[in-house]
């Protein structure tokens, strides 16, 4: 079974730590949702497993082979990734962005462009691809970004706040298709500051929900578990109000208790 | 490539080969001698300058994730200024059969541009460092050329001018010779790293992660790039706006993917040295222009129109 693992990481930048002991085990077909507060360590968890930083301690794994002994292309066949944002420089299409990621395949320019198209289709975005990547809304651009993580291929998808910035009607559409893509097969480690939007995912039972904060796991709960909204209550620092809606509940920030 | 992209290499080739024919008559016994043994090396010489300018301004640009950056930007032009007006004042004339301001100005570029390729080779070293690292090299060659003026004597200053107007020297077939090899391994290089080049597009990290091994990229686009630019400056000076005003011609008229960037860019910036070059032997009667002040006169202005024409649509 495939399996990206970290164990007991340990990140430090200028002498402070940022996470300190972290062990994580994300399978293939598995989906795990990161939450905590600014500042908590979510995103450089996810930078972590991803090889950009280097652990200070601890090990990342990938099929039980040490992440730091994998070549670039190694590490790029495995994991893809969906920045917070992507800021693209040169005023090309779409498609062109998301072919750029077939990198990792040696191959001819025909294939990487079918691929690119076939990873536009997939997230409902094919007539985007001759669009210029700084025209597109945030939305549509979220969404080419995410075609060219898929045009990477990799048994796991790893997304840092997959909908910072959207408008409610386009977070909900990433989450759907996030859902999808996870139904699908793929192995997710997702990024969020939002809970609410996990329930977009289908399947409540599998999202496991990992709370970080000040670079250590706070808690590990199935996001249908009863305790979650106390935990992420005192993860937050807020008192919450839980609602049911229909089959799911929602949580409300009712007010601040931190101290 | 879009109809516009094929017009552009026609008309490049235009350029290149008409060229040579412009200029005061080719009749009379002098006409063949002036034809064959000035006229089309000097071509040959601007094909090469121009098409590695405009190459290696497009790589900069996407390496350094900055549209201002330049051949320049790496230190490259200041060291050799720095060298070719140390040969100048210490008055030498020739090292082993090769003018040795070129000599001189070959080692300051190449000096100039591995301080910055070093930092680069660095895996923690950011690449917005690099630049102020090449700024920094930029600079000090600058003050220290400005200190060996103001020591210089009258000729001397008057040559240091003159060479960093930037100009296309009459160096014949033996300095095409002796510029190609440098320049075909930098070109070929840099046109290699198309790929890489696309992925970095959406920054350093997320190319990282999609395979490209950025540290390697950055170290032979700086110094393989830095390699080619230094031969050129040494023989023909530093030659302002090609290396900047290409690139952008090129993303303006066709279109910003690499893989049809960086090819564009050399064929248009050997054409639009060679261009440059031919209308400086007639813009005044009896003597040439130095061509730095055509590419520059011609550069700027077609630069900030198309600038704006782009904005407006």
């Amino acid at each position: 079974m495939s399996e990206l693992r970290l164990e007991d990481v340990i990140v430090e930048a200028r002498g402070q730590r940022l996470i300190d002991g972290v062990t994580l085990s994300l399978a293939r077909g598995a989906l795990i949702a990161l939450v905590g507060p600014n500042g908590a360590g979510k995103t450089t968890l996810l930078r972590a497993a991803l090889g950009l930083v280097r652990p200070r301690g601890g090990h990342v794994t990938i099929d039980g082979e040490e992440l730091a002994r994998l070549s670039a292309r190694e590490r790029a066949a495995r994991l893809s990734w969906l920045p917070q944002h992507v800021f693209v420089t040169e005023a090309i299409p779409a498609l062109e962005l998301v072919a750029a990621a077939r990198y990792r395949f040696r191959e001819g320019r025909r294939r990487s462009l079918e691929a690119a198209r076939a990873a536009l289709e997939r997230v409902g975005a094919a007539a985007l691809g001759p669009r210029i990547v700084q025209e597109l809304s945030g939305g549509e651009r979220q969404r080419v970004a995410l075609a060219g993580a898929l045009a990477q291929e990799t048994p796991f998808v790893l997304l840092d706040e997959p909908a910072n910035h959207l408008d409610p009607a386009q977070q909900l559409e990433v989450y759907e298709l996030i859902g999808a893509l996870w139904q699908s097969g793929l192995g997710v480690l997702l990024v969020t500051h939002d809970v609410n939007l996990l329930a977009q995912l289908g399947d409540a039972a599998r999202v496991t929900v990992v709370g970080l904060a000040a670079g250590r796991t706070r808690f590990t709960l199935s996001y249908d578990d009863a305790k979650l909204f106390d935990e992420l209550g005192a993860l937050f620092g807020l008192e919450l109000s839980v609602v049911t809606l229909g089959d799911r509940r929602v949580a409300v920030a009712a007010r601040s208790v931190r101290s | 490539m879009t109809r516009r992209g094929v017009l552009l290499v026609l008309a490049s080739v235009a350029v290149l080969c008409g060229a040579a024919l412009v200029g005061p008559s080719l009749d009379g016994p002098r006409g063949a001698f002036i034809f064959w043994s000035l006229r089309v090396p000097r071509v040959l010489v601007g094909a090469l300058v121009g098409g590695t300018l405009g190459l290696t301004g497009a790589v900069f640009q996407a390496i350094f994730v900055n549209p201002l950056a330049t051949p320049s930007t790496v230190g490259t032009t200041a060291g050799a200024t720095l060298g070719a007006l140390a040969a100048l004042v210490l008055g030498a004339s020739a090292v082993g059969g090769l003018p040795v301001v070129v000599a001189a100005a070959f080692a300051g570029a190449l000096a100039a541009s591995a301080v910055v390729s070093v930092v680069a080779a660095r895996g923690s070293a950011r690449i917005h460092d690099v630049l102020l690292v090449g700024i920094a090299v930029t600079l000090a060659a600058g003050a220290l050329s400005t200190g060996l003026q103001y020591t210089a004597d009258m000729s001397a200053l008057f040559a240091s001018a003159q060479w960093s107007l930037g100009h296309l020297p009459q160096v014949g077939y033996r300095g095409v010779l002796l510029m190609a090899p440098f320049v075909v391994i930098s070109t070929g290089t840099l046109l290699s790293l198309a790929r890489e080049l696309a992925a970095l597009v959406a920054g350093e990290e997320l190319a990282q992660a999609q395979g490209v091994d950025v540290r390697r990229t950055r170290t032979l686009a700086l110094g393989l790039g830095s390699l080619g630019v230094a031969a050129c400056v040494a023989w023909c000076g530093p030659i302002a706006f090609v290396g900047l005003l290409v690139p952008h011609l090129v993303r303006l008229l066709v279109g910003a993917t690499e893989r049809v960037l960086l090819p564009l860019s050399l064929v248009v910036g050997a054409a639009f040295l060679v261009g440059c070059d031919a209308l400086a032997r007639v813009a005044l009667p009896g003597r040439d222009l130095p061509v730095g002040v055509v590419t520059a006169a011609l550069g700027a202005p077609a630069l900030i129109v198309l600038i704006a024409r782009a904005r407006r649509t």
